[in-house]
């Protein structure tokens, strides 16, 4: 067994020296990729600049609004909006199905596809089959009234799934929630905005404006990493 | 959530139907029809009756029923045999018949087709359809069309069609009901048990029907009452199942003799080229591609797809390509078999994102919402709107429009009102709150969901509706108000207690 396995090494390392160059490793792949992914600028400025041009096509953004009235609904009409005058179909999974038409100018809402979501699980699991879709070029996924506890149930490689569906379509999804939700999201941002009692009766779009994004860098305690610790208690115990 | 389910007027269907389509491929041929005729199965031991004109229904001759019963009830009955082939080239007339009205449609069954009129405007769809079906009856075929919001409701429009011996129904959505009043419940071409219940219970048209709750009918008559409330009532939609046209505009020559020589096989190209393209042009299409298949008497094949530069049915363009193809090739047996064959160009698919923007695949679509709706039920799914009515939270969910119009608008403005504050966002369920009052203003907020000093309030604003409806009157106080160090929320006094409604985001 052993002279097998080092016949087969050494055919290996004979193959490697004859492609040489040919061969990439897959972080060089990753790289290429990287270099090669395109943005969709947003209408806003501070969001751009943080995302480098504008948020990644074929990848997770993450919106963070840490408490309430922080802007983060704010930014999400602002992608409906864009997406509505760039003629583009965008689908909003809303968890709790706290979402408002009222709120939204009636045109905004003309390519907008309302999902209305009674937990993370389902929501990821329908953006799962969406994402699959070649019509939609926008995928929002609404957690902000979600406990972290409530998108632990969801498996981490639904997500890595789900990128990969994303990547070849090239479409843009934005995760709004107040925590970070998971590690395959390229960006993480905080928003933060001061809202108070006036804003009520502002323009939209100098609210907009007001809005300061401040990127994150948190690790993020996902369901594989709650298990793994569990089992680390458990093992302690 | 006050959300509803609100179907849309401007898609449409159409299904194009010829009754006893068997016989009337093979007798299609033969102009009188004071003939009885009859088509009659003979691979049993006794032959039996398939179908027939109404001629010969008018003498008591019915389906199933044996061919000399049939013979003994009506003088002078002729009796014609299926036949494949004769099927075949019917089934082609029919589906390129009906390529000339629309773009996109299905094959339910040999001699029905369901056509999607979404491409069309609607006021030309009947003028469509009798052109279509003058065509037809030119070829020999008698039709019938029955349009509808829905495939199942088209094809209810045309069996009426036939039932009332009219040409064409159409089911037209703002009359629909109006229109099922008319209709005995078999034109449904449901069960004969729901259909003899029905009738028990007093229903006996698709009107009185339709009319019944949702919840009754689901209570009563399980899933099948279901299914047809739901095809009545136009909320039952489906994908087509798009027709495979790829073969449709095919011709092929099996040469009696052994030919080696060209010349005679350029002379034959000639006329299948000529066959095609009035085919195809008839439809409003142009070739977009050739494919060419020749099989030699060695039992070898030769296929060759020859793609256009672009759509063209100009007979000297396709010859000199076709020709100038077979010059190359080297025939070193004799050839047995020609086949030609265009891929029409798409006019509509191929233009609808040209100048414009919408949905690229509308099949794919159709199953995404049809899984999304499995997911979360079908009441969560849709592009929202607003309702007139001044009731907070009410909206209905429509269908997204399968087209996205342009919006004439400086980019930097956003597109209509509201374009003033943040985003109000509902809890998932409203947190009742303990509010202290001073001189009637809120100046402290306990729940569950949130605790604190109120700084800033705007309001009252009290509202009030459905009075003139019984049982649904509705009012309420609304208050906005800023928590010290917490955020903008919507404070409401039903009368009987305090909620939180939501927050402003």
């Amino acid at each position: 067994m052993a002279e097998i396995g080092e016949h087969k090494i050494a055919a290996l390392a004979e193959l490697r020296n004859q492609l040489g160059n040919q061969i990439t490793s897959g972080s060089d792949l990753l790289r290429v990729q990287e270099t090669r992914e395109t943005r969709v600028a947003t209408g806003l400025q501070g969001l751009n600049e943080q995302l480098g041009g504008g948020l990644p096509r074929g990848q997770l953004t993450e919106i963070i609004s840490p408490g309430y009235s922080k802007g983060g609904g704010l930014v999400m009409a602002e992608l409906m909006a864009r997406a509505r005058r760039e003629r583009q179909y965008a689908v909003l999974f809303d968890v709790g199905r706290g979402f408002t038409p009222e709120s939204f100018p009636e045109s905004d809402l003309e390519t907008l596809l309302w999902v209305g979501c009674e937990s993370a699980k389902q929501a990821v699991e329908a953006l799962d089959i969406a994402s699959r879709d070649e019509n939609f070029q926008l995928f929002l996924l609404d957690l902000r009234d979600c406990e972290p506890s409530d998108w632990s149930a969801v498996r981490s490689g639904q997500w890595y799934r789900i990128l990969g569906q994303l990547r070849p379509r090239e479409a843009v999804t934005v995760i709004f929630s107040r925590k970070a939700v998971t590690s395959a999201a390229k960006h993480r941002l905080s928003v933060e905005n001061t809202l108070s009692i006036d804003s009520l009766d502002s323009e939209r779009a100098g609210l907009l404006e007001q809005s300061r994004f401040t990127p994150m860098t948190f690790p993020v305690s996902t369901s594989h990493d709650s298990r793994k610790s569990r089992s680390a208690l458990s093992i302690a115990g | 959530m006050g959300y509803h389910n609100h179907t849309t007027t401007n898609s449409g269907f159409a299904v194009l139907w010829c009754p006893d389509f068997r016989l009337q491929a093979v007798a299609r041929g033969e102009r009188n029809h004071e003939t009885p005729l009859i088509l009659v199965d003979d691979s049993k031991r006794q032959s039996v009756v398939l179908c027939g004109n109404d001629r010969a229904y008018q003498w008591e001759v019915e389906a199933s029923m044996s061919t000399v019963q049939a013979l003994a009830r009506c003088p002078g009955l002729q009796v014609r045999r299926p036949s494949a082939a004769a099927e075949e080239t019917a089934a082609r007339l029919l589906l390129e018949a009906a390529l000339s009205w629309v773009p996109g449609m299905e094959e339910t069954e040999p001699g029905l087709l369901t056509l999607d009129l979404a491409s069309q405007p609607s006021e030309e769809w009947e003028q469509n359809g009798y052109r279509v079906q003058r065509q037809l009856a030119d070829l020999g075929f008698s039709t019938v069309i029955g349009m509808g919001q829905t495939p199942s409701l088209a094809r209810i429009a045309a069996v009426a069609a036939r039932e009332s011996g009219e040409i064409l129904w159409h089911l037209d959505p703002d009359r629909r009901l109006e229109f099922l009043d008319r209709l005995p419940l078999t034109i449904a071409e449901t069960g004969a048990e729901l259909n003899e219940r029905l009738h028990l219970w007093g229903v006996k048209t698709l009107g009185s029907f339709a009319r019944l709750s949702h919840q009754a009918v689901a209570a009563r008559l399980g899933e099948e009452g279901v299914e047809l409330w739901l095809r009545l009532t136009g909320r039952l939609q489906r994908p087509l199942r798009q027709a495979q046209l790829e073969h449709l505009f095919e011709e092929r020559y099996e040469f009696d003799y052994e030919l080696n020589d060209k010349e005679p096989l350029f002379f034959l190209i000639n006329r299948l080229i000529e066959r095609l393209s009035n085919r195809v042009s008839r439809t409003g299409r142009a070739a977009a591609a050739v494919v060419l298949v020749l099989t030699f008497t060695d039992g070898s094949c030769y296929a060759k797809r020859l793609a256009l530069p672009e759509p063209t049915l100009e007979h000297e363009v396709l010859f000199r390509i076709i020709s100038g193809h077979i010059e190359q090739i080297e025939m070193k047996t004799a050839v047995e078999s020609l086949l030609l064959r265009y891929e029409p160009a798409d006019r509509v698919s191929s233009q609808r994102l040209l100048f414009g923007a919408g949905l690229r695949n509308i099949h794919q679509f159709q199953e995404t919402l049809k899984r999304l709706r499995k997911l979360v039920g079908s009441d969560f799914v849709g592009s929202p709107r607003f309702c007139d009515t001044h009731r907070p939270g009410t909206c209905e969910l429509v269908p997204l429009p399968h087209d996205i119009p342009a919006i004439e608008d400086d980019e930097n403005t956003l597109t209509g009102p509201p374009t003033t504050g943040p985003i109000f966002r509902k809890y998932p369920t409203a947190a009742t709150a303990a509010v202290r009052l001073r001189d009637g203003y809120p100046i402290m907020v306990e729940s569950s969901r949130i605790n604190g000093v109120v700084i800033e309030h705007y309001g009252p604003w009290k509202c009030e509706g459905d009075w003139w409806h019984q049982g649904k009157i509705w009012n309420r106080t609304e208050w906005d108000i800023e928590l010290l160090n917490q955020g903008l929320f919507r404070l409401i006094d039903t009368g009987r207690r305090w909620i939180i409604e939501g927050y402003y985001d």
